[in-house]
């Protein structure tokens, strides 16, 4: 058999090795005894913790992980929580988010102060930046307890045009409604 | 298009080639610039792009399905690919190659990653000559590899066949049309598992079983150069970082 090492081409199917040597990690798949690569790319071994993985060459599927940051749109604000559909994975704008593009806010972790009520925070139609806190459970829980992170685009709840920052509050210059929201520090600058 | 008086002179086919020879072929992976994956691949005038998009979110939304990722085929001939003007759109024999050409791609695929998402594959043929299925299922398959989509290996697919009671490796479209035989094969060269099995006309069984050893050949040569196509597109973008 031939000696795999690290920094080798491998293409889906090629065995790297056998169970006995290695615990299979990321990009490869464990069948009747032998690890083959499951991707296109390179491969890395771990000599320490004996794990083989195949570091994939093309662009891989956008999959979220702990510390992502995304663009979402809120769907609907609750008491406790609000409902944001997910829209592109940041630096991964070129690919779309598999399903299923739901995530969570829960209003502990809305803001760093504490929030008495969620909604003079949120409202539905907002375009948010938030950060991926926990991606294990089929919701995706969000964080927006940041400066950076929050509302970048806001519309008025009244006439559904897009508001104006105004010191720290927002004003919509169609009708003159003050609002109130958690916004990001570079409101409506087109910076996703 | 008239028959040919024969289709096999002295042991030579119309296009020169041996029975035993496959057409010239040529794979190129990453075809397409707007595709997640895609490649190009010709198997003699066979010219067919094939491109990936996804895993993404699954419209209509219903038919997602809750513990894995649907993989959704569409084979489809240009208008231009044949002599007669192909009218356009599905027909019954396009809905079939999609679904065929699904159920080879399956089985090398993790589509349990995926939960309600789609993997969208789509086979284009802009010129027939016979086998594009064929050529369709070795494109899909590099072009999902290409979108770093993980697989089990790679399918590769080529038809053998029976003109004039000699058995023939990669029918072109006159020994498809005038042929007593045609059964394009795919199969995971590597496994020696076949994914699709289709057969048109008949073989006896000493032919049936020299036509499958004949088709393992093929796909093996055609599996070698889908490799080859995703390790240029791969190692040399390494060289221009």
């Amino acid at each position: 058999m031939v000696e795999v090492k690290t920094g080798d081409f491998v293409l889906p199917g090629d065995n790297l090795a056998t169970v006995e040597e290695f615990f299979p990690g990321e990009g490869v798949y464990e069948e009747g005894g032998g690890i083959y690569s499951s991707s296109v790319g390179m491969v890395l071994i771990d000599v320490r913790t004996k794990r083989i993985s195949v570091f994939p060459k093309p662009k891989t599927p956008a999959v979220l992980k702990q510390g992502d940051v995304i663009i979402g749109r809120v769907e609907d604000v609750r008491e406790q929580s609000l409902n944001v559909s997910l829209g592109v994975l940041r630096g991964r704008e070129d690919r779309e988010l598999p399903a299923p593009k739901v995530g969570t806010l829960h209003v502990s972790r809305a803001h760093t102060a504490y929030v008495r009520e969620l909604d003079r925070l949120f409202r539905p139609g907002d375009i948010i930046r938030a950060k991926v806190f926990g991606a294990q459970k089929e919701q995706v829980q969000l964080s927006t307890a940041s400066k950076e992170l929050g509302v970048l685009v806001a519309l008025c709840s009244r006439c559904r045009s897009v508001l104006d920052k105004e010191g720290s509050k927002l004003r919509c210059p169609n009708c003159g409604s003050l609002e109130t929201r958690k916004t990001t520090d570079d409101y409506r600058q087109g910076v996703l | 298009m008239d028959k040919p008086e024969k289709l096999m002179i002295d042991g030579k086919r119309l296009d020169g080639r041996s029975p035993e020879e496959l057409r010239p072929f040529k794979i190129v992976a990453g075809a397409l610039e707007r595709a997640d994956g895609s490649a190009y691949v010709e198997m003699g005038n066979n010219k067919v792009f094939a491109a990936v998009y996804g895993p993404r979110e699954m419209h209509p939304r219903h038919h997602a399905l809750p513990d894995q990722a649907v993989l959704r085929c569409r084979y489809n001939m240009a208008p231009f690919s044949v002599d007669d003007r192909k009218k356009p759109g599905p027909n019954r024999r396009s809905i079939e190659i999609s679904k065929v050409t699904r159920e080879a791609l399956e089985p090398v695929m993790f589509l349990e990653l995926y939960p309600r998402s789609v993997i969208d594959v789509f086979v284009e043929v802009l010129q027939a000559d016979a086998g594009t299925r064929t050529a369709g299922i070795n494109a899909a398959s590099v072009a999902l590899a290409d979108a770093g989509i993980p697989m089990k290996d790679l399918v590769s697919s080529v038809a053998v066949g029976k003109v004039e009671e000699t058995v023939v490796m990669d029918l072109f479209k006159e020994e498809d049309q005038w042929g007593t035989t045609d059964m394009p094969i795919a199969m995971i060269p590597r496994k020696k598992a076949i994914t699709l099995l289709q057969m048109d006309g008949h073989f006896t069984e000493e032919e049936f079983k020299y036509a499958l050893d004949l088709a393992s050949r093929g796909c093996t040569q055609i599996y070698e150069a889908q490799r080859q196509a995703l390790k240029e597109k791969y190692t040399m973008r390494k060289e221009e970082e």
